[in-house]
């Protein structure tokens, strides 16, 4: 169950053992999986599953109250958000967080914040290296934009965007953080069956980019068709971990998750 | 981009322009003093509107840097004989140093937390510019504070003084612009839309905010410095409470996250208690009347009502 086949691939991330309580709730309960470079990782479970926390955790919004998260051979437990996007972990939100008075282009200039230098005085004074970073920021903007297919609403503000095109938005300004890991919170949730088409395909595209992709998704064609292996977490706890097939026969998924076995 | 740098630009030299004119053709030394004030009052809205109106962060303080940069720069150049311009650097230096330790634990705090926080911190400053007489003169104020001059050009004339607010002013338009349209304006104005998300795409809200903080700090210590030395004589009544709010009236009635927005608030903000004194007793009444009249109808403050009245008058 524990995909000794995938140890070809180096693990980027390795969760082990984490754990975390608020307020006698436990969160996340001894939870251990490994993510491989270059993989689609679905993350599944019902409501209250505890998805979001280990998003959280991951990402350093929460420190866990036991256990590591080691990415890239590095152990990142508690560490800054600020830090991790460095390292190059990046999310996007259950409900989409854009900055809404600024454009749709700007959105992604911000996104390059991390892997960006200019400074006060560099913006103050214009700086020639300056200004060639704020060109160089502008046009990966664009690139990006056209990646996910929006460079035709680049100068719109963010807020006037349909939600579906809000979400590639919100991909777009994570991808600009040059992530090695991305995670995704409900990427198809509000899209219809069509956009729900061109999410499944982008992702494809972004892992074809050598980005890792963790999702937490509800939409099961979607996760099952386009993740390689799926976590399952039930009450803050691990359930099962496998390829998305192995999972679908699982009769403790079956029981807990899909209904009845 | 091109076309609204362009655009910014030639507001940029518009607004020069305007200022040359007026210091040509204007002789009535009231007229030129009143839009001194303007100057010095648009100077304050524009550090204010930095920190309220793109980065989100309310200060109901700030009167307290203005009376620091005033009266840093005339302690300075009066008991210390200190040359004014090296004085400037001092009241600049001063605010800027203690709008960096106050605003560490302060900027923690966001919302009415923080607009609590900030007018607290002015309260003390005020406190502090009556009581520490020996230093301030305390409540009768402090008077002799010597007049600018650069070589041979004398700011004792209201019309030099006129072109001196006025550039700084100008400079300062230019600044925050080149600022707002950086990588550090961008990652200002993503912490007012939503602080959760600029710290997921890696800003350091915290630092950022700080920043900004001490940078209007700084600013508001020059309006204080050109306002001391334009006066002559300055007193804590000054720098109260009410004058936080004054500025914050102005950056909200001209229009938050907009440079011209602090140019017309603080326009309207120094006019109107000069058109009303027609009203005598009434005075008061009047102004709050129109204050609350400008916030019914143009809610978004003058300059994003006024553009959205002239588009909609094309249409």
């Amino acid at each position: 169950m524990n995909g000794r086949e995938n140890n070809l691939k180096s693990s980027l991330l390795k969760i082990e053992s984490v754990s975390k309580t608020f307020g006698g709730v436990q969160a996340a309960q001894d939870i251990s999986f490994k993510v491989s470079e270059g993989d689609i990782v679905g993350l599944i479970g019902p409501n209250g599953a505890g998805k979001t926390t280990l998003f959280n955790l991951i990402t350093g919004v929460y420190t866990p109250d036991s256990g590591k998260i080691i990415f890239e051979q590095t152990e990142v437990q508690g560490r800054e958000v600020l830090t991790l996007v460095k390292m190059g972990i990046a999310r996007t939100f259950q409900n989409v967080e854009l900055f809404e008075n600024m454009t749709v282009v700007e959105n992604v200039m911000v996104g390059q914040h991390v892997r960006t230098t200019c400074g006060f005085w560099g913006a103050v004074l214009r700086l020639p290296g300056a200004l060639k970073e704020e060109k160089k920021i502008r046009k990966n903007a664009l690139d990006l934009l056209e990646f996910v297919g929006l460079e035709s609403v680049a100068d719109r503000r963010s807020s006037e965007l349909p939600f579906g095109w809000q979400r590639l938005l919100e991909i777009a300004r994570a991808m600009a953080s040059k992530p090695k890991m991305l995670l995704l919170d409900e990427p198809a949730a509000g899209l219809n069956a069509v956009e729900t088409g061109t999410l499944a395909e982008l992702l494809n595209k972004i892992r074809s980019q050598g980005i890792t992709l963790l999702l937490v998704e509800h939409d099961m064609n979607l996760t099952m068709e386009i993740s390689d292996r799926i976590v399952v977490l039930d009450q803050g706890r691990l359930l099962a971990h496998g390829t998305p097939r192995e999972v679908q026969q699982d009769e403790a998924v079956m029981a807990a998750y899909l209904g009845k076995a | 981009m091109l076309l609204r740098w362009g655009k910014n630009n030639i507001a940029f030299m518009v607004l020069f322009f305007v200022v040359v004119a007026i210091g040509i053709w204007i002789e009535n030394q009231y007229y030129l003093q009143v839009l001194t004030f303007i100057g010095i009052n648009s100077l304050l809205a524009l550090g204010l509107n930095m920190l309220m109106g793109y980065a989100g962060q309310i200060s109901l303080g700030h009167a307290a840097f203005y009376g620091l940069g005033a009266y840093t720069s005339a302690i300075l150049s009066v008991h210390y004989n200190v040359n004014p311009w090296l004085a400037l650097i001092g009241a600049v230096l001063t605010a800027s140093l203690i709008a960096f330790i106050i605003g560490i634990p302060t900027l923690k705090l966001s919302g009415y937390y923080l607009g609590m926080g900030t007018l607290g911190f002015g309260m003390v400053v005020h406190v502090l510019f009556r009581e520490w007489s020996t230093l301030t003169g305390g409540a009768s104020g402090f008077v002799g504070i010597p007049p600018l001059e650069l070589g041979p050009i004398s700011f004792l004339s209201v019309r030099n003084y006129f072109y001196l607010v006025w550039l700084i002013m100008l400079a300062n338009m230019v600044i925050c612009r080149r600022l707002i349209d950086s990588r550090i304006g961008r990652a200002l104005r993503s912490i007012h839309d939503s602080e959760h998300a600029a710290e997921a795409v890696g800003v350091d809200t915290a630092n950022l905010k700080l920043m900004i903080f001490v940078f209007s700090a700084a600013m508001s210590a020059v309006a204080g410095f050109l306002y001391a030395h334009f006066v002559s004589f300055i007193s804590p009544g000054s720098f109260t409470f009410l004058a936080s709010v004054r500025m914050v009236t102005m950056v909200v009635i001209g229009g938050m996250a907009s440079i011209w927005g602090a140019l017309l608030g603080a326009s309207l903000l120094t006019l109107l208690p000069e058109w009303l004194h027609a009203f005598a007793d009434y005075e008061m009444v009047v102004y709050g009347a129109v204050l609350m009249i400008v916030m019914i109808l143009l809610p978004q403050g003058l300059t994003r009502g006024l553009t959205e009245i002239y588009e909609r008058s094309r249409k």
